[in-house]
C-alpha cells in the first residue's frame, strides 16, 4: 500500500473520533451559547449575544474558582515539595519505592470516597468535637471554603508530588556535597540547586493539576453544602436543574476561553522562570 | 524531615482509615460506630445493582482503553509522516482534548449526542423496515466514545514523546539490512514503542475506571460504580458504600503492589 | 373494628412494628397483636372491593428503576417487592423537580417509576414525557377512594397520567433544645430573623426553587407562586442576605439535623415526622403566614425500559396494606380513604400529618407556572452561585 494511503488509513479512526466527539460536541456548544432557553428549559434556536452579556451573574463561581483553584495548586505545591525531596534524597532506598506507591495508591482510588471521609471528619461529629473536647470551641468547618481547601490539598496532593519526585531524581547528590563543602548553608543548597532541577516537575505538577482544579465539580459540592460554588457547580445546576442550556453552554465557552488563556500565560511564565534559573550558575 | 513524611502520611491516609473502620460497623449509620461486623460487605457484594455498576466500570474501561489505545498508537505513528497544516491542526486538537475540562467534556457530549439522538431517532423510525427500529440513546456506546476521547489523546502524547526519543538508527539499520517496512515496524519499532503504549493503555483504564464527571452526564440510564457511589451518598449514607470503597481501595493497592513486584522482577532478571 | 385497633398502646404499636421491621416476629404475629390483621380480614370481607388483589403479574423482569425524594419509602417494602416479584429495586434519589424534570429532558433516564408533585404533571405531558396510565395494569387504583384534591392533578385533558402517592405540607423543623431563651419560630419571617440571629450558621435551606424562593415570598407575605419580578427581587434581595448564615443548602436535611450540625431547616411533613419521632426536641411547624401543601404521584416516564415492572411496583404500593405500612414508615399523610382505617388513631389524629385548619388553609398548591419560569430558576441559580 503506498504510504500516503496507509498514513492516511493509520490516522483515520482517531481524525473520526476527534471529529465526531471533540469537534462537533464543542461545535453544538458553541452554537447553543448563542441561542434561547426553551419554554420548560432545554433549547430552542435563535442568535443573540445575550447569553455571554449574562456572564457576569455567575462571577462570584468564577472568582471563587479562580481564586481557590491558584491557593489550592500553590498549597499543594508547598506540601508536596518536602516530600517528594524527602523521597528523592532521604529515603532510605530499600523503603523508597513502597513509600512512592503509597502516595500515589490514594489517587488510583475513587475521589468521591476519599472525600467522603471528609464530610464526616469536618462534620459535627467528626474534628470540632474533638477540638470540644480539648475546650478549644466548637467550630464550623464543614461546608466553608476552608473545608473545600482541605478537599482540595487532600485529592492533588499525590498528583503534584509524583513529578516533582521525577525530577527531583535526577538531582546527583554530589552537587548538594560539593555546595556544602564550600560553606552554602541548607537553605541555600536547596533554593539555588534543588528547586531549579525541580522546576520541570513543579511545572508539570501545577499544570495539571490547576487545569483540573478548574473544572472541579464533586469536590465543592460535597463539601461545600451548596455554599461553595465553583464554575463546575454552576454548569451543573444550568444543565441539570435549572435547564437554561443555552446559558450553560456561554458558561461551559467562557471556561474553555478562561483555561486556555491561564494556561498558554502559566506556560510562558514557567518557561521564563526555567530559562532564567538556567542561567544561573550553580556555584 | 523524616517526622514531615509521616504526618503526611497520617493524613493521607487516616481517611482512607476512618472509611475502612466504619465498613465494619454492626449499626446502621456511617458516622456512629456499633461494634465490629463483616455484613456490610456481604450486603455490598450480594447487591445487584453495585455488581451491575462495576462490570459496567470495568467493560467500558476495558473497551475505551483498547480503541483508545489502537487508535493512539496508529495516530502517533502516522503523524511521524504528517508536516505542516494538517499536522498542526492535529496537534492543536489533540491539545484540546486533554486541556478541556471533564466537566465541559461530558455537558458538550450530553447535548450534542441528545441533538443528534434527537434527528436520527425520527429517521431511523421513518425508513426502518419493520416493527422495533433502533432508538439511539445515551448509554455504554457513548459512555466509551468520551472516555475514549480523552484516552487516545493521552495515547498520542505518550507514544509520540517516546518515538521522537527513539533512536532512528535502529530503523535505518534494519531496512539497511533488507527487512520489510513491516518487519520493521513489527520487531524494531513495536518492541520500542511498547512501554510507551502499554502505560498509555493503563492510564486509559485507570481514567475511565476512576472517572466520574463525564459519566454522570453522559451515562444515560447506565451506571458506571462511581456514578452509583455519588448515588448513594446521596440516598442514604450506609456502612455499604464504606465497603465498596475499601474494596476499590484494596484492589488498588494489590494490583499496584502487584505491579511493582513484577517489574522489580523482571528488572532484576535482565540484571 | 376501631375498638381492636385502640386497645394496643401507641407505643407498644410502634414496638411490634420495629419488632417485625428487624424480622424478630412472623407477620401473623403482628397482625394479630395490633388488630391490623383481623381490621382488614373483617373489612375485606365486608366490602370485597377492599380486599388486596394480586398485586403483580409474574415475569415482570429482574429490575426496576425509580426516581424519588429522600426518605420516602420503607425499604422493607422495596424488600417484600422483590421477594414476591424477583425484580430488584433501583432506587435514585432527588431534592427537587427540577432534577428530575432535567433528567427526562436530556432523555435516556432509564427510569420505569418517578414520583413528580402536582403542579408538574401538566409540564410534563407537554413536553411528551410521561404516558396515560394503562389501568388495566393497576388494579389497586380505586378512583372513588381518592380525595380529589389531591388526586385531580394526576388527570390531564381528560386521561390519567399519574395516580397519588401521599400528600404533605412544607414547613420547618427546628431543634428546640438549641433555642434557649428565644421563642420558637412560628413564621416564615420568623424563620429567616433568627437565622440572621442565634441560629446563624445552623439553617438549611432546600436545593429546589419552589420551596425556597416561595417561602422567601411569603416572609413577605406575598404568594408562594408569585412570578411577579417586583417581589421575586425582594425575595432574591432576603435569600441572598441570609445565605452567609445558612449551614447549607440541601434537600438531605436529615442527617445534619440528626447529628446536630443544623439546627433548623426547611422541611417537608414526612421528615419532620420521622425526625420528632427519633428526637422529640426537634418539632415541626408551619410558617403563620403560609407556604405549600402538595400532592406527591406515581407516574411512568415514556420509553421505560421495565415498563410492566413499573407498573407493578406502583400497583404493590397502591395495595392499601402496603401503603399503610409505607404511611408509618414514611410520616406523610396518605389521601387513600381505604389506607385510613388500617392506621392507628393517634397517626389520624397527629398534628403533624394532619395540621389544624386555620395552618392549612394558609397553604398554597404549587402552581405549573413556577416550574417554567425562566425567572424563578434563574433566581435560584443566581442564590446559589453567590
Amino acid at each position: 500500500m503506498a504510504p500516503r494511503y496507509r498514513t492516511a488509513l493509520f490516522l483515520a479512526p482517531a481524525a473520526a473520533w476527534l471529529l465526531a466527539m471533540l469537534v462537533l460536541p464543542l461545535v453544538v456548544v458553541l452554537v447553543y451559547s448563542f441561542g434561547a432557553r426553551g419554554e420548560a428549559g432545554g433549547y430552542t434556536p435563535a442568535f443573540s449575544f445575550e447569553n455571554y452579556l449574562n456572564l457576569g451573574s455567575r462571577w462570584t463561581a468564577f472568582r471563587n474558582t479562580l481564586t481557590i483553584a491558584p491557593l489550592g495548586t500553590a498549597l499543594c505545591l508547598l506540601i508536596a515539595w518536602p516530600l517528594a525531596w524527602f523521597l528523592a534524597m532521604r529515603a532510605d532506598p530499600k523503603w523508597k519505592t513502597l513509600l512512592l506507591v503509597l502516595v500515589i495508591v490514594p489517587f488510583w482510588t475513587s475521589i468521591l470516597i476519599r472525600t467522603y471521609a471528609w464530610i464526616y471528619l469536618l462534620g459535627g461529629q467528626g474534628i470540632p468535637s474533638f477540638l470540644n473536647a480539648l475546650g478549644l470551641g466548637n467550630p464550623r468547618l464543614i461546608n466553608t471554603p476552608f473545608a473545600v481547601m482541605v478537599g482540595i490539598v487532600y485529592g492533588y496532593l499525590p498528583l503534584m508530588v509524583f513529578p516533582i519526585y521525577v525530577s527531583l531524581e535526577k538531582l546527583d547528590k554530589r552537587l548538594l556535597e560539593a555546595a556544602a563543602d564550600l560553606g552554602a548553608p541548607p537553605w541555600r543548597r536547596i533554593w539555588q540547586i534543588a528547586v531549579p532541577i525541580s522546576m520541570p516537575g513543579v511545572a508539570t505538577g501545577s499544570m495539571l493539576v490547576f487545569i483540573l482544579l478548574m473544572g472541579e465539580f464533586l469536590i465543592p459540592a460535597m463539601l461545600g453544602g451548596g455554599k461553595v460554588f465553583f464554575v463546575g457547580n454552576a454548569l451543573v445546576d444550568l444543565f441539570l436543574q435549572s435547564r437554561n442550556w443555552p446559558f450553560g453552554a456561554a458558561v461551559a465557552v467562557a471556561l474553555v476561553l478562561v483555561m486556555l488563556a491561564t494556561v498558554a500565560a502559566y506556560m510562558r511564565l514557567t518557561r521564563r522562570l526555567a530559562g532564567a534559573r538556567d542561567d544561573v550558575s550553580l556555584m | 524531615m523524616r517526622l514531615y513524611a509521616l504526618a503526611i502520611y497520617l493524613f493521607l491516609y487516616i481517611p482512607v482509615g476512618i472509611i475502612a473502620l466504619f465498613s465494619f460497623n454492626a449499626g446502621r449509620h456511617a458516622a456512629q460506630f456499633q461494634g465490629f461486623s463483616v455484613q456490610w460487605y456481604g450486603k455490598a457484594l450480594a447487591n445487584p445493582f453495585v455488581m451491575e455498576a462495576l462490570r459496567t466500570s470495568l467493560i467500558v474501561a476495558f473497551a475505551s482503553a483498547v480503541l483508545a489505545t489502537v487508535a493512539g498508537t496508529m495516530a502517533a505513528l502516522a503523524l511521524q509522516s504528517v508536516r505542516g497544516r494538517l499536522r498542526a491542526l492535529f496537534d492543536a486538537l489533540i491539545y484540546i482534548a486533554v486541556i478541556v475540562p471533564g466537566i465541559v467534556v461530558g455537558i458538550a457530549t450530553l447535548i450534542a449526542l441528545v441533538t443528534v439522538f434527537g434527528w436520527l431517532n425520527p429517521l431511523l423510525a421513518a425508513l426502518w423496515p419493520g416493527d422495533a427500529p433502533p432508538q439511539l440513546a445515551l448509554g455504554y456506546g457513548s459512555l466509551i466514545a468520551a472516555h475514549g476521547l480523552f484516552a487516545m489523546a493521552l495515547v498520542v502524547i505518550l507514544v509520540r514523546a517516546r518515538i521522537a526519543g527513539m533512536d532512528r538508527s535502529l530503523i535505518e539499520a534494519s531496512s539497511d539490512l533488507g527487512a520489510t517496512p513491516m518487519g520493521t515496524f513489527r520487531q524494531v519499532t513495536l518492541p520500542l514503542i511498547a512501554p510507551a503504549v502499554l502505560a498509555g493503555f493503563l492510564l486509559s483504564f485507570t481514567f475511565s475506571f476512576d472517572d466520574f464527571i463525564i459519566a454522570f452526564f453522559v451515562a444515560g440510564g447506565e451506571t458506571t460504580l462511581p456514578v452509583y457511589v455519588f448515588s448513594s451518598i446521596r440516598r442514604g449514607v450506609t456502612p455499604e458504600i464504606n465497603a465498596i470503597g475499601t474494596m476499590v481501595l484494596a484492589v488498588s493497592l494489590a494490583m499496584l503492589v502487584t505491579a511493582q513486584f513484577i517489574l522489580q522482577r523482571g528488572r532484576g532478571a535482565r540484571g | 373494628m376501631k375498638d381492636r385497633i385502640d386497645h394496643i398502646s401507641a407505643k407498644r404499636f410502634m414496638e411490634e412494628l420495629q419488632r417485625y421491621r428487624k424480622g424478630s416476629v412472623t407477620r401473623r404475629h403482628f397482625l394479630g397483636v395490633t388488630g391490623l390483621g383481623a381490621a382488614s380480614a373483617v373489612l375485606g370481607a365486608a366490602m370485597p372491593g377492599l380486599r388486596a388483589r394480586p398485586a403483580f403479574a409474574q415475569g415482570i423482569g429482574d429490575r426496576v428503576a425509580l426516581a424519588t425524594w429522600p426518605n420516602y419509602h420503607d425499604p422493607a417494602s422495596f424488600e417484600a417487592f422483590t421477594a414476591a416479584t424477583g425484580a430488584a429495586v433501583d432506587v435514585s434519589v432527588f431534592g427537587s423537580n427540577e432534577e428530575m424534570l432535567a433528567k427526562l429532558q436530556a432523555g435516556g433516564s432509564g427510569w420505569d417509576v418517578f414520583v413528580p408533585t402536582n403542579y408538574t404533571i401538566t409540564t410534563y405531558v407537554g413536553e411528551d414525557l410521561i404516558e396515560p396510565l394503562d389501568l388495566a395494569l393497576l388494579p389497586n387504583y380505586d378512583a372513588a377512594a381518592f380525595d380529589p384534591r389531591f388526586a385531580e392533578p394526576g388527570t390531564v385533558d381528560g386521561k390519567l397520567y399519574a395516580v397519588p402517592k401521599n400528600w404533605g405540607t412544607t414547613g420547618f423543623a427546628v431543634n428546640t433544645a438549641n433555642l434557649g431563651d428565644a421563642a420558637k419560630p412560628a413564621t416564615w419571617k420568623e424563620f429567616f430573623d433568627i437565622t440572621k440571629g442565634a441560629f446563624s450558621g445552623r439553617t438549611m435551606v432546600h436545593d429546589y426553587q419552589l420551596t425556597t424562593i416561595g417561602n422567601a415570598l411569603k416572609a413577605f407575605g406575598y404568594s408562594f407562586n408569585s412570578v411577579d419580578p417586583a417581589e421575586l427581587a425582594e425575595a432574591e434581595k432576603l435569600l441572598i442576605e441570609v445565605k452567609p448564615h445558612l449551614f447549607a443548602i440541601s434537600s438531605d436535611y436529615q442527617p445534619s439535623m440528626r447529628s446536630g450540625d443544623a439546627w433548623l431547616t426547611m422541611c417537608w411533613t414526612g421528615d419532620g415526622k420521622q425526625l420528632n419521632r427519633d428526637l422529640p426536641e426537634i418539632e415541626y411547624v408551619l410558617g403563620r403566614e403560609g407556604g405549600e401543601i402538595w400532592s406527591d404521584f406515581y407516574a411512568v416516564p415514556k420509553g421505560a425500559p421495565h415498563r410492566e415492572a413499573g407498573y407493578a411496583l406502583i400497583n404493590f404500593l397502591l395495595d392499601p396494606a402496603v401503603n399503610a405500612k409505607e404511611a408509618l414508615f414514611h410520616g406523610y399523610p396518605v389521601a387513600d380513604s381505604r389506607v385510613d382505617p388500617l392506621l392507628p388513631a393517634e397517626v389520624l389524629a397527629d398534628p403533624i400529618l394532619y395540621p389544624a385548619k386555620d395552618l392549612l388553609d394558609a397553604l398554597e398548591f404549587g402552581a405549573a407556572v413556577t416550574l417554567t419560569d425562566p425567572n424563578r430558576a434563574e433566581l435560584m441559580a443566581r442564590f446559589k452561585s453567590a
